[in-house]
């Protein structure tokens, strides 16, 4: 794929992935086929931001897991009152880097 | 989710778990029902959180006491069946090195996921959550 357009996307969406994983995110798309590419910028991806806003005001509850699709964690939050609150505290930290994950994860289903 | 993560926290959660119940039915027997309360909402907006009275309800049943356990908190029930299978099948999963633990959370987790399991159940603590406000636990 053109490399200006693979540079456009890095610039517009770096912020949701981890920075490791930039470099090897540009790799993979020079190398990837034209068709696929509609189906690569229309993804949706999960800003680590407002997860982190989220986990402030409703890590208590799960909310944040809930958002980012681990119902099973967000069960475990819920039910355990944020995991007697040091779980949540935890995920005030973690929260960011574990939206940047599902991102790559979700990217890399397309990419497969 | 890779099954060394699921395994290392809910191993994690199950040693905590064991360790804050046996604690809370230590103090029961000895003095009233008084634990030291953890609960971050409800220290610091004075409202219970939907799973507080939940190690109440979990310490009745362990007394025996359905009705008690129920009225502190239904979601009692559902984490004492927890607390009960998780061990047992994690020591089995880890012990023949298979992973069926992990499958059906992955299962579970999809089809949670499905507005029409996911709302009623969204209902279902919201109305408990309201119960737990009006009891004032």
């Amino acid at each position: 794929m053109d490399a200006q357009k693979v540079d456009m996307f890095i610039m517009a969406n770096g912020k949701f992935f981890e920075s490791h994983h930039v470099m090897q995110i540009r790799e993979r798309l020079v190398s990837l086929d034209d068709s696929k590419w509609v189906e690569v910028q229309t993804l949706q991806f999960k800003d680590p931001t407002t997860l982190l806003i989220v986990s402030l005001l409703g890590g208590g509850l799960g909310i944040d897991r809930f958002m980012l699709g681990d119902t099973g964690m967000g069960v475990g939050k819920l039910i355990t009152c944020g995991g007697f609150g040091i779980w949540t505290i935890i995920d005030w930290f973690m929260i960011m880097g574990a939206t940047r994950e599902k991102n790559m994860e979700k990217l890399q289903r397309v990419l497969m | 989710m890779s099954r060394t993560k699921l395994y290392t926290i809910l191993s994690i959660a199950c040693v905590a778990g064991y360790i804050w119940l046996f604690y809370g039915f230590q103090n029961s027997a000895a003095a009233g029902n008084h634990t030291v309360e953890v609960c971050f909402i409800k220290q610091a907006t004075d409202i219970p959180c939907p799973s507080c009275g939940s190690t109440r309800s979990v310490n009745s049943l362990l007394h025996g006491d359905l009705s008690s356990a129920w009225f502190y908190n239904p979601l009692g029930y559902f984490i004492a069946l927890v607390m009960l299978i998780t061990p047992v099948w994690l020591v089995y999963d880890i012990s023949l090195k298979k992973q069926s633990l992990l499958s059906f959370y992955i299962q579970i987790e999809a089809y949670l996921n499905k507005p029409r399991i996911a709302i009623p159940l969204v209902a279902l603590v919201i109305i408990n959550w309201i119960w737990n406000i009006i009891k004032g636990l």
